[in-house]
């Protein structure tokens, strides 16, 4: 009998229930609300349902399966003080040690595979910057150029719904002043990346700048995602007037194979040479849409499109979600994120009508300002939201294809946005 | 030129220094802290732009060429318009003969007529609808086929 209680409570010593805190009961609650948004609400399920798992697994304690010290790079034992003061190393060999540890270059990532879990593996395809350029693949492989190559002056549209992230960057550093907030120039840049309204932007932003804030930037950047057709529409309707709104535009000119095909090789040139930090997003996309568009590798694109894209987003939505630990997670800094999120994506959707607004005036009332909300990427929904609200007021007006443009522009324009924010705080 | 290279070569060292620090309240408290946070935003911006602008330029003088070589091209086919009209015509006899006439539904009408119009965009007058029933393979088993027999 002894023997089996002693069983019993060895048993309990080593369950989860002794070592779960209050701080993951708070987190697998939070886990549990985005599976209602996930499930119920349907709010980009393919990628909040693995995040939000994700999000449960770390969190519940003591299951092995991702270890934040792993990535922490101020947790390596070989920068632990009582080592570089053991007489193991010397003096110089310090100064060289600090100086990489200060780079945060110093992860080991033999520590990591050594005695990593399942989700520290699959966390080194977003920590090597792996998974983001791969999703980027898929995406430019299902994208159409066509609609943005009949008509060029989208491209600026595009740019100015950029103007979210820089404006919250400012916005993220003013914080700083009232005392409540503390974002590294680092912190500040990922928060404003929300502003691109692009997932995998974002996340490869993030992982590279401010890797512990990984898992709220996610959420927030792919919740706003969702709430496009919601947050939208009243800050379109608040800056168009309605002879505005009902601008009909011209039929879009057909645009030729040949053009199709140059339009990403082109692309991939300028944009890497002006921006080589951006290549890995611009460049991947690009690809994708030219096995697309060369109509030559059939099986590549459909693997790309389907397999490999759905695979990467599993990855990619279990591991983002891991690294929403309680400690990194429960803080002032998450509700900060969701505001200035908003306020990113709110000021990226003003920044675009108003430029379509310019343009309207500019081309003669021949450009609908309404296509400008769709400068902030978010692929398809931000263009099915210009179309809805031309609908509003004038129900035979198809905006769709002239908001494609803007839209697909966007994605371009948020990936060189990344790629400078990347090349000046990186 | 110079000048601005210098001023944003002073910029980037002025942010390696402010990103040395770690600490978002020692960064605060440097005094170019507010310079450096105006000139990231700025680049950023103005980068986004330049490069977009870029490529407006570029797509816009594609769109001219390709629309010079269309123009060309329908002025050459123009000569041998009629020739094709008159090619047409038995094509359409054909399959007339085949079935059924679809010509008093309406809403079949006006569907069709409207895609003609907006693929030909010129005037034209719909005669005769008729379904074309050839005797060969279903589309979905046509595409099975040509699915499976694709090299590789």
């Amino acid at each position: 009998m002894e023997i089996f209680t002693d069983t019993l409570t060895g048993l309990l010593d080593t369950s989860g229930l002794m070592a779960m805190t209050w701080q993951n009961a708070v987190m697998i609650l939070l886990s549990f609300v985005l599976f209602y948004l996930a499930i119920v609400k349907q709010y980009e399920p393919l990628l909040m349902l693995p995040i939000a798992f994700g999000m449960l697994l770390t969190n519940l304690p003591l299951t092995g399966l991702y270890h934040p010290e792993l990535w922490d790079p101020a947790t390596n034992p070989y920068f632990a003080p009582e080592y570089l003061d053991s007489g193991y190393v010397d003096g110089s060999m310090n100064t060289i040690f600090m100086s990489v540890f200060t780079q945060h270059t110093s992860l080991d990532y033999g520590r990591v595979l050594h005695d990593g879990g399942l989700l520290d593996m699959l966390y080194l395809g977003v920590k090597l910057q792996i998974y983001p350029p791969l999703i980027f693949l898929g995406i430019g492989a299902m994208t159409d150029f066509g609609p943005l190559i009949a008509n060029p002056k989208s491209f600026l549209l595009g740019a100015a719904a950029q103007g979210g992230i820089f404006f919250t960057f400012i916005g993220a550093c003013l914080l700083n002043v009232t005392g409540i907030a503390d974002f590294t120039l680092k912190e500040a840049a990922s928060i404003a990346i929300i502003g691109g309204a692009d997932g995998p932007t974002a996340i490869y932003l993030t992982s590279k700048l401010a890797p512990q804030l990984l898992g709220s930037i996610a959420v927030a950047a792919y919740s706003y995602m969702a709430l496009v057709p919601v947050i939208q529409p009243p800050i379109m309707r608040l800056l168009t007037t309605k002879n505005e709104r009902a601008v009909r535009m011209g039929q879009l000119r057909e645009v030729s194979k040949l053009e199709k095909v140059v339009f990403p090789i082109a692309v991939t040139v300028i944009v890497s040479l002006i921006v080589p930090s951006a290549a890995p997003l611009v460049g991947i996309l690009m690809f994708g849409n030219l096995m697309k568009e060369s109509g030559v590798c059939d099986r590549l694109v459909k693997t790309a499109t389907n397999e490999l894209m759905n695979i990467i987003t599993i990855f990619l939505g279990i591991t983002v979600g891991a690294t929403a630990v309680a400690e990194n997670f429960l803080s002032w800094k998450t509700i900060f994120i969701i505001v200035l999120g908003l306020v990113a994506f709110c000021i990226g959707t003003a920044c675009g009508v108003l430029l379509g607004k310019l343009m309207y005036l500019i081309s003669g009332k021949k450009i609908n300002p309404l296509i400008g909300s769709a400068g902030v990427s978010a692929v398809p929904m931000a263009a099915r939201v210009s179309q809805k609200e031309g609908q509003k007021t004038d129900p035979s007006n198809f905006l769709l294809m002239h908001a494609m443009g803007p839209n697909v522009a966007g994605v371009i324009g948020s990936a060189v946005a990344a790629g400078v924010l990347l090349s000046i705080l990186g | 030129m110079n000048n601005a290279l210098v001023f944003l070569s002073e910029g980037a060292s002025v942010i390696d220094r402010l990103q040395g620090l770690g600490d978002a309240k020692k960064q605060l408290a440097d005094p170019d802290y507010w310079s450096s946070v105006g000139i990231i935003a700025l680049t950023g911006i103005l980068v986004v732009f330049l490069i977009l602008i870029i490529l407006i330029f570029m797509f816009w003088l594609l769109g001219v060429i390709f629309k010079a070589v269309d123009k060309a091209k329908s002025a050459n086919a123009e000569g041998n318009t009629k020739q094709n009209v008159e090619e047409v015509k038995p094509a359409v006899e054909v399959v007339s003969a085949a079935e059924e006439d679809y010509s008093n539904d309406e809403e079949l009408v006006a569907v069709i007529s409207a895609a003609i119009a907006a693929y030909t965009e010129q005037s034209f007058t719909v005669k005769s609808i008729r379904k074309h029933n050839p005797r060969t393979r279903s589309a979905w088993s046509a595409a099975g086929i040509s699915e499976n027999t694709r090299p590789f």
